[in-house]
């Protein structure tokens, strides 16, 4: 059992985001900082589209809040994390930063996180190591599947348009996660009863930084609170020219088709190892077992409207149709956001 | 961009919720250089190797005389292809009847939001027509399907190739043809469409899922593995529109997609490609491989010169999303004479 009342992942989880522009705020520094983060530990549930309410666990802003994914965390090479993870639950759980590439050792782990203990780990960043990391309990190999994930954004020291020192440019301050994740919801009742562990998942549930896109006329629809199309924590919004860094990490189970329509992409890595060049694709290969990919979209004019055009909206959706339902059906309903062209 | 329509709890066609019907007139007309004249089939079928049939739905060519066989009747699997050259101005006229809703999105161009055909953007066809305005400006590989309730109509079969062709160089002798401009010179090309199919998912009705209900679209069980329309059990092996025969000497393109849900393995059997352009955008580079793992939706073109007469037989592997596993396999051949 767990040792608080349950929380409800929704508005209270997402207001500490509805701030600011939406995208990962920015500025560069000549020296290195500390940036000191704590997160809670907690569990709650989250009702998915089709009504069904499914338990979850998230790295939370407070002991009140359900968030997930987690608050992004961004910083700079050099930089020193000094991140502190209370356990608000009942069993025990640890907090990893993955490592760059595939096969890498985790950046930093905090080891055992015994049910309400906390742990602080401290970890300076060295060169070579700008890029993207998923964070996440690996204390079983499903608690990541739960919710318990988040992304760290290691910023090149000094710059604020480039992934790493060299790479293709992106405008200053338009980067942004999109986090996936796949749920069962058999593994996450079995975790909140205790019971056994599926030894076979099928995931029903399909989310993109936690939420799933709402259709005009749903409940919900267009409240970014709730809809994956509308949060500005996720949607691609922009004009012309302003080419926009996506950090996508796969939590989850399976492994997707990444689809934007208006814009190929430019597909500067993959799980982690820089691309020997940049190809173009309207659709990308993100691997499960935390796979990840980093990727500029170029927000030029869409190249084959006729009259040309520069405004519009457009969808960046997985083209593995199976993730865009909730619950066997409910097209629409999946991971998914918008692109829209202002 | 206004939302149109509106879905919640029904909605006038059948029982099917969110979607958005229109067939508005085409912003910004103008007269075409090519039209593609496109209606719709629902009742099709595949026959498998096994002797089984699925229910296959498409899109007919009117120009051809296909008809608009709505609920009627059948079409050619995949759908009839399209084929244009760069800088074109393409019209695709999409006709639905009343009783369905669909869409064509040619997947990879990039046009308006109006000319996407993403139906909750825009519009869900039906009763009428809508013409689908738009001009490629990329010569390469790509294909078109419906985005209406698209786990379900694109696996049920409803996409055809679309093949954009670089306008013609004029140093070249007439009759040339290049994967794009200034790209490698080709003699033969394959389009090669692999995809699995879930007998499951081929009796549900049109707008199946679409109030809500478990209809099954998160679990894509395929029990056939298919190459661009033919079972690739063993009928892909030597089905003359899919298996290559090509005499010593002759340049192959082919042009593979993905044309499933599940992430695939294609290997060609012992021989190196060279990939020259995916997506339809030319690589940097030429990649020298032996096999490709792609996902759902991803193009690859791939320029092949056999030294040696032969036969080599190209394997496509379909391997689950979540588990890795291979489910199934498709293969074909390429015959060099």
């Amino acid at each position: 059992m767990e040792r608080r009342g349950f929380l409800k992942a929704g508005t209270a989880g997402f207001a500490s985001l509805m701030t600011g522009t939406g995208l990962l705020s920015w500025s560069p520094r000549s020296e290195a900082a500390t940036i000191s983060k704590t997160f809670y530990i907690t569990a709650g549930t989250q009702t998915m589209p089709d009504g069904v309410s499914v338990y979850v666990k998230g790295f939370s802003d407070s002991a009140a809040d359900l968030n997930i994914p987690a608050t992004p965390i961004i910083c700079q090479e050099g930089d020193t994390l000094q991140i502190t993870v209370i356990n608000r639950l009942a069993v025990t759980h640890n907090f990893v930063i993955g490592g760059l590439k595939t096969g890498d050792a985790p950046l930093a782990s905090s080891g055992d996180i015994a049910a309400g203990g906390s742990k602080t780990i401290t970890y300076t960043i060295p060169t070579g190591k700008a890029g993207s990391y998923l964070f996440y309990d690996n204390k079983t190999s499903y608690n990541v599947f739960l919710g318990l994930h988040g992304g760290l954004a290691i910023m090149p020291a000094g710059k604020t348009d480039e992934l790493y020192p060299g790479s293709p440019k992106f405008k200053a301050n338009k980067q942004l996660f999109w986090i996936f994740n796949d749920i069962d919801p058999a593994l996450n009742r079995a975790v909140q009863q205790g019971t056994a562990i599926p030894s076979n998942f099928t995931p029903r549930y399909f989310t993109i930084n936690g939420q799933t896109s709402l259709p005009p006329g749903a409940a919900g629809f267009d409240d970014p609170t709730r809809d994956a199309m509308a949060n500005p924590m996720t949607k691609l919004e922009g004009i012309v020219g302003d080419r926009t860094l996506v950090r996508m990490l796969n939590a989850g189970m399976c492994s997707h088709a990444v689809h934007t329509h208006a814009n190929h992409m430019e597909w500067l890595t993959d799980r982690g190892t820089v691309r020997p060049s940049v190809w173009k694709k309207d659709t990308l290969h993100l691997r499960n077992k935390l796979g990840k990919i980093d990727a500029i979209f170029p927000f030029e004019a869409p190249p084959d409207a006729y009259p040309p055009v520069t405004h519009g909206h457009f969808p960046m959706h997985l083209h593995d149709e199976m993730s865009q339902t909730a619950g066997g059906g409910m097209y629409l309903f999946g991971a998914m956001t918008e692109i829209i062209y202002k | 961009m206004g939302m149109n329509g509106g879905g919640g709890g029904g909605g006038g066609m059948g029982n099917a919720c969110y979607v958005y019907p229109g067939a508005p007139a085409t912003p910004g007309r103008v007269t075409p250089d090519v039209t593609f004249r496109r209606g719709i089939y629902m009742n099709g079928s595949m026959t498998m190797d096994d002797g089984n049939s699925v229910t296959i739905w498409g899109f007919t060519d009117l120009n051809a005389g296909q008809g608009q066989m709505d609920g009627m009747g059948g079409g050619s699997f995949p759908s009839p292809a399209m084929r244009v050259t760069e800088g074109q101005i393409v019209h695709t006229e999409l006709t639905v009847g009343m009783m369905w809703m669909h869409t064509i999105h040619h997947h990879g161009i990039e046009p308006s939001t109006e000319n996407d055909g993403v139906g909750h953007l825009s519009w869900d066809v039906t009763g009428g027509t809508y013409t689908y305005q738009w001009q490629p400006k990329h010569a390469g590989t790509y294909f078109y399907h419906c985005h209406t309730n698209t786990p379900l109509h694109a696996e049920m079969g409803m996409y055809g190739g679309l093949i954009v062709d670089p306008k013609p160089n004029p140093n070249d002798p007439v009759g040339t043809k290049r994967a794009f401009a200034n790209g490698p010179i080709y003699d033969a090309e394959a389009i090669w469409a692999a995809d699995e199919i879930d007998p499951a998912f081929h009796t549900l009705p049109w707008y199946a899922g679409t109030c809500g209900g478990d209809v099954g679209l998160n679990n894509l069980n395929p029990r056939y593995f298919i190459i661009t329309g033919v079972d690739g059990a063993s009928s892909a092996l030597t089905h003359p529109g899919v298996a290559v025969t090509m005499p010593l000497g002759q340049t192959l393109l082919a042009r593979y997609i993905c044309a499933g849900f599940h992430p695939q393995k294609i290997d060609f059997g012992g021989l190196t490609v060279s990939v020259v352009a995916s997506d339809g955008r030319p690589l940097p580079a030429a990649w020298q491989t032996q096999a490709i793992e792609a996902h759902s939706a991803e193009r690859y073109d791939c320029i092949i010169k056999p030294t040696t007469r032969g036969t080599w037989t190209v394997t496509v592997q379909f391997l689950h999303w979540r588990t890795g596993a291979v489910m199934g396999t498709a293969r074909t051949r390429i015959n060099v004479t």
